[in-house]
């Protein structure tokens, strides 16, 4: 049963995105657009996965996404809520480093900061008293399972610890947009339904709220996006593959009748399927 | 156990470790003591060392090591509030050629640096504490200039997604973030800091130190008493070594280095 939804302003414009290394050309001729979603009975988010095999770009897509990497060509635009209204149209802005919470593959944390300074630190801009960031900082431990090692450094902490400290930090500072490289490698099945409930009541509460995150399990990024871009190198016509990546396919869930579902059927199988098949030539 | 001890990377324990250090030192003295039997010996005697080691404590050697202590500390510190001011702000690319210039001056020998300081200052003991101070900073510079250098563009990227400024980032990831390696750095140069030092007290001679007891015991061509020098100032050496990795350790319990 497909949900009804319409799509209205524009929240995310890439535009012929291309980063170049030197002499290597990474990833190029990136385009796409995401509207916002609207759902006419709840809020709604949106979730959007980026999939490719190892080294295709991803993480310097994302760079380029969240405003930490000048993009050597091509642009990339997010509304500027700053601005009034135009004609119906909120005006757009090049994103700049900040206005995009993102969460490297590395887990990267402050190294002098423990799990509980690291939070409180996120929360720093946020007006509300002291109490009352603690005690948000308390049931999120508790929740995320950290309330044990909420004293100990980064350096003390186990891969999926720092990454689901990672994961809060952004959470707890981010505005609408978050961009999460590979959230789910290295956790546990109680940790992955940790950032699968996180994302779910992201989403929930604003209609503008978005995520878009990479991941090499393509069953979980079928079962929890709503919009899907398969990153891969493109096939010279001698069939030999290009070593630049670009987006080789759009899968748009909500068109087809397949968003926001929370359950895996049959034609989720054979998205899934359809998008290995792309993977494995790319 | 033999065989574990001359296998690549085997882990002893602590007691296996102490015996292979007490079999070195063991074979260190035990080639002192024979080395210099015989008349016509390069080493002075261990008992030629213990009289010079009493000789000098006589001569007030206590009060030497604290003055010559003293000068170093001092040199230490503003040296190191100089040096610190300099690489903190060289992440601003107007001012990054000023660290790196200060970086290369390491290359310049000590008698230039000497000639214009004299003409600069007045007073023995402000000299000496300017030339350290002068030279100290060269070699922290360089040190600090590549601790930032390491900081992996992943930390900064990190820090600025969580909205920090770019001030924020300095504060956060450059100074609070790297508190630990500037005592580190003071460590890694204490060994040519404290021969530095050592020179320039027995060059400039002001408030006495253990440069001057040097220089005194060079005159009279003591053996005994240069050895037991020798051995005083290395222990002092490796005692400060080893006071700055404690403070490391004890203040910063994520520096795992
Ligand atoms: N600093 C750099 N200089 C040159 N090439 C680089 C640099 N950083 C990354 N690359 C190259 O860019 C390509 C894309 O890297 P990227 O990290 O974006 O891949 P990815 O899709 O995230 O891979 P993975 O799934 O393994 O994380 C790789 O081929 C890599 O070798
Ligand atoms: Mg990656």
């Amino acid at each position: 049963m497909a949900a009804k939804y319409e799509q209205k302003d524009t929240i995310l414009h890439v535009e012929n995105l291309s980063i170049v290394y030197g002499e290597k050309v990474i990833i190029s001729n990136i385009g796409f657009t995401e509207k916002n979603t609207v759902r006419p009975d709840k809020p709604q988010g949106q979730t959007i996965a980026f999939l490719g095999r190892s080294g295709r770009g991803k993480s310097t897509l994302f760079r380029a996404l969240t405003g930490l990497e000048e993009p050597t060509t091509g642009m990339v635009l997010i509304p500027d809520f700053e601005k009034p209204i135009v004609n119906g149209q909120q005006p757009a802005k090049k994103v700049q480093e900040g206005d995009v919470g993102f969460v490297d593959q590395k887990y990267t944390l402050f190294r002098h900061k423990t799990i509980y300074q690291s939070l409180k630190y996120a929360l720093r801009n946020v007006k509300i008293s002291s109490e009352e960031k603690d005690e948000k900082i308390i049931t999120y431990l508790k929740d995320w399972g950290l309330q044990t090692c909420r004293n100990q450094y980064p350096n003390e902490l186990s891969g999926g610890q720092r990454q689901r400290t990672a994961i809060l930090e952004q959470l707890l500072s981010s505005g609408l947009y978050m961009v999460l490289d590979e959230p789910f490698s290295g956790l546990d099945v109680g940790n992955i339904q940790n950032v699968k409930d996180a994302f779910r009541l992201i989403n929930d509460s604003h209609e503008l709220n978005t995520i878009i995150f990479s991941t090499h399990d393509i069953e979980l990024a079928v079962e929890l996006a709503d919009s899907i871009y398969v990153l891969g190198y493109l096939k010279n016509d001698d069939g030999t593959l290009t070593q630049t990546g670009t987006i080789l396919k759009h899968f748009d869930l909500k068109e087809m009748g397949l968003a926001w579902q929370h359950e895996f059927t049959a034609d989720h199988l054979d998205i899934t399927k359809q998008i290995k098949q792309i993977m494995l030539a790319s | 156990m033999l065989k574990k001890w001359f296998r690549p990377f085997e882990k002893i324990d602590l007691k296996q470790k102490m015996t292979i250090i007490g079999i070195w030192i063991a074979l260190v003295l035990g080639y002192w003591f024979y080395a210099s039997l015989g008349s016509k010996h390069l080493f002075p005697t261990p008992a030629q060392v213990w009289e010079g080691m009493q000789s000098l404590y006589n001569e007030g050697l206590v009060v030497h090591i604290g003055s010559s202590l003293g000068l170093c500390l001092q040199a230490a510190v503003i040296s190191l509030l100089i040096s610190l001011s300099i690489v903190y702000l060289s992440p601003l690319p107007a001012l990054k050629p000023v660290a790196v210039f200060f970086s290369r001056l390491r290359y310049l020998p000590l008698t230039g640096i000497t000639f214009y300081l004299t003409m600069l200052v007045s007073g023995a003991r402000t000299m000496q504490v300017w030339v350290l101070v002068v030279f100290m900073s060269l070699y922290f510079i360089t040190s600090l200039l590549a601790v930032l250098k390491d900081i992996p563009a992943d930390e900064i990227n990190h820090a600025r997604s969580l909205k920090c400024s770019r001030w924020e980032i300095l504060w956060e990831v450059i100074i609070k973030g790297r508190l630990d390696y500037v005592l580190d750095v003071l460590r890694q140069n204490l060994a040519i800091i404290w021969m530095m030092l050592v020179t320039v007290e027995s060059i400039l001679v002001a408030a006495g130190g253990l440069g001057v007891l040097i220089k005194n015991s060079d005159k009279f061509a003591n053996h005994g008493r240069i050895v037991a020098l020798q051995i005083i100032i290395l222990l002092i050496g490796l005692l400060l070594d080893w006071i700055l990795h404690v403070i490391r350790k004890g203040l910063f319990r994520y520096s795992t280095y």
